[in-house]
């Protein structure tokens, strides 16, 4: 008995040590990603790393395993309702669903900063529901679809028709590349564009939209899909039709996958953004923000990287690599 | 002999009450490992999180008692979203007040939702078409619907007013300042917004209410009664009276509807319409039901049981993630849970006897 009370004690005396402990408490921030795929993964890199050169702890919400609100707002809840975190930077699955809770979390005391994607048009500096969030930090997708349309006009000599093979039609950044590749397909007045499909992140129904798109336009000359999985799906398509290598391909995101498939020349073209300076700008900002009081710039933009089957192996390209 | 007996009494009643047990176990055994577990918010976050399943399950029960099963409803969910924002949208355009807009929309899910019931129900019912066969079929009718009607887009621009629904709650406190009822109190320093107590959320409480509903007349009513002996043997009560064909029609079109609601749930708390909602959700539903301890032979289940099913499954899918564990690992704990919850309807009437004979 009175080993099992010392026993006690001690349990005790080192319970209250650890909570003292915790008292000097280092900041704790949250990240919740969008869904579990190598952008992502990258940006979590690139935050944890900014998060151990600044003594920030960082805690990641479970990846969720498919894109969507009803798969991200039942973890970004959970991991709020620890109640211990003083910053959660998310990349929010939808413009509209992920206000209302985003707003709880902010009023309850938590800033947030968005990455990758955005709620509302993504202008926080104007009066409107969404405003609340610190910054937005994230690609310019508009531009970066601008890009890639200049690239692809570009590789087909300025003319041909070319489709697009985009994802989900309510997330901010796969639009506004389709927007800006619209943008900058009208610089080139002989390049058309002959259709657009969502495959809502299934290679399998990009596979079949890219399909149909050929036999409707045998004379197709470029596809450009706006993601990892719209453009494996469009490669699988165009090779099955005989046509691989006839039919260019530009993509977005450096995914290790992509990088192989240029290396095979089954891409043509990839556009890089910077997750892990996303992910580091995200931590950085939010450090200075809580222990200095800084105003952050609304929106923060790091820039891209094109990659093409001529620069994939130089050296001072392969930093941009997602890993 | 009594006391010898005793333990075995024991034993066996808290094998009667496993899930229970086993659910109260996992909110203990989180709440001393995870960080906040047990807070008002966290609970309240684990109750939001399984209304899908929680709805799903329920009309699911009834099926399964009678010895069927409706896959229909996974996708049913989405479905009934997509009609539910699709009409919100094109009235409130119209010209309609958001009022009337969100009321029609509702109204109109519910409604055009038990058509696919009743055809499940024909074809089961009427044309004996096995019901995991005419069931699977509605499944990929109603996704193909509502892709369809919603142009392969999530329906956008819902009426404003539809988040305050969705993510409101029954009581706000200010400790010491302010008790409002289904109100949120405006005008809110960010202090104040703080400390501000939300107590039951909306979408919980339009959850349990339909659930005590159907719960009630499960247990309570003739119609429950026939739909449990249509269960235990079809021929006997089709003999005894009962018109089973119709009653079969009526259990399907339950589901249904239950799937429906859940969609109109997935308006309110996403404010917007999507084709895929809720299918990743059909597999957990079912789960939830045989956990629960009703039999997929038929005549046996409750919807309590059920909603302790549901439960287990979305106690520990939030708690993993509370403990930063991958979710990974849930399909492993829910499989295990499940084929044990199996193993125990079947050996359970053998201890369940010999405690009789004794």
């Amino acid at each position: 008995m009175k080993k099992f009370i010392i026993t006690l004690l001690l349990i005790c005396l080192g319970l209250s040590f650890i909570a003292m402990a915790g008292v000097a408490k280092q900041l704790k921030f949250a990240f919740m990603p969008g869904i579990a795929d190598p952008f992502y993964f990258t940006m979590e890199k690139g935050a944890k790393a900014k998060a151990a050169e600044l003594g920030v702890e960082l805690i990641v919400g479970e990846y969720p395993k498919a894109w969507g609100p009803e798969y991200q707002v039942p973890i970004l809840k959970a991991l709020v309702a620890r109640g211990d975190i003083d910053l959660l930077f998310t990349a929010p699955t939808s413009v509209e669903a992920l206000i209302p809770v985003l707003k709880e979390i902010s009023d309850s005391g938590i800033p947030v900063i968005t990455v990758d994607t955005y709620i509302g048009d993504g202008d926080y500096t104007k009066p409107s529901n969404y405003n609340f969030p610190l910054a937005f930090i994230g690609t310019d997708n508009f531009l970066g679809g601008e890009v890639v349309a200049g690239q692809l006009a570009l590789l087909l000599g300025g003319k041909g028709k070319v489709f697009l093979e985009n994802t989900n039609p309510d997330v901010s950044s796969v639009m506004g590349r389709e927007l800006g590749f619209r943008a900058g397909l009208k610089i080139f007045p002989d390049m058309e564009l002959v259709g657009v499909e969502y495959c809502l992140d299934i290679q399998e129904t990009a596979v079949a939209q890219v399909g149909a798109a050929l036999q409707k336009n045998p004379d197709l000359a470029g596809v450009f899909g706006v993601n990892v999985f719209s453009a494996q799906g469009a490669y699988q398509a165009v090779v099955s039709a005989g046509l691989g290598g006839a039919v260019k391909i530009a993509t977005w995101d450096a995914t290790e996958t992509l990088i192989e498939a240029l290396k095979r020349k089954e891409l043509n073209l990839i556009l890089a953004q910077m997750p892990a300076e996303i992910g580091s700008l995200a931590v950085e900002w939010g450090f200075k923000h809580l222990t200095e009081g800084a105003e952050i710039p609304k929106k923060v933009i790091p820039g891209f990287f094109v990659f093409t089957q001529e620069n994939v192996n130089d050296p001072e390209a392969q930093q941009y690599i997602y890993k | 002999m009594i006391n010898y007996h005793k333990p075995k009494k024991i034993g066996i009643s808290i094998l009667r009450r496993w899930t229970l047990i086993f659910l109260l176990g996992e909110i203990l055994f989180f709440g001393l490992v995870g960080t906040n577990y047990i807070s008002l918010n966290n609970l309240q976050d684990i109750l939001v999180a399984s209304t899908t399943v929680l709805l799903l399950a329920t009309g699911e029960t009834f099926v399964i008692i009678t010895g069927g099963i409706d896959l229909s409803v996974g996708f049913m969910v989405g479905f009934s979203s997509v009609i539910c924002a699709k009409v919100m949208v094109n009235l409130e355009t119209a010209g309609f007040s958001q009022v009337a807009a969100i009321s029609i929309g509702v109204l109109a899910a519910l409604l055009l939702g038990l058509i696919p019931g009743f055809i499940n129900g024909f074809l089961v019912a009427k044309l004996r078409v096995p019901s995991f066969i005419a069931t699977f079929g509605m499944y990929g009718i109603a996704y193909g619907f509502a892709e369809i009607i919603c142009n392969n887009i999530p329906v956008h621009n819902l009426p404003s007013s539809l988040g305050t629904l969705g993510h409101g709650y029954l009581f706000y406190w200010l400790p010491g300042k302010i008790f409002s009822f289904l109100n949120k109190p405006g005008n809110l320093t960010r202090d104040e917004l703080k400390h501000l107590i939300v107590i039951i959320p909306n979408v919980v409480v339009i959850t349990f209410i339909f659930i005590a509903i159907f719960a009630f007349i499960l247990a309570k009513t003739k119609f429950g009664q026939h739909t449990y002996a249509i269960g235990g043997n079809i021929n006997a009560a089709e003999r005894a009276g009962v018109n089973v064909k119709t009653h079969l029609i009526k259990v399907y079109m339950i589901s249904s509807f239950f799937a429906s609601l859940a969609g109109v749930m997935y308006v309110l708390q996403y404010i917007t319409g999507r084709a895929p909602a809720g299918s990743a959700r059909l597999l957990d539903a079912i789960t939830a039901v045989v956990i629960g301890g009703a039999s997929l032979y038929g005549g046996k289940g409750t919807i309590i049981g059920t909603v302790i099913g549901a439960l287990i499954i979305s106690v520990l899918e939030i708690g993993l993630v509370n403990l930063s564990i991958p979710t990974y690992n849930l399909y492993i704990a829910v499989a295990c849970i499940l084929i044990f919850a199996v193993l125990i309807d079947q050996f359970s009437p053998e201890l369940i006897q010999k405690e009789e004979e004794i």
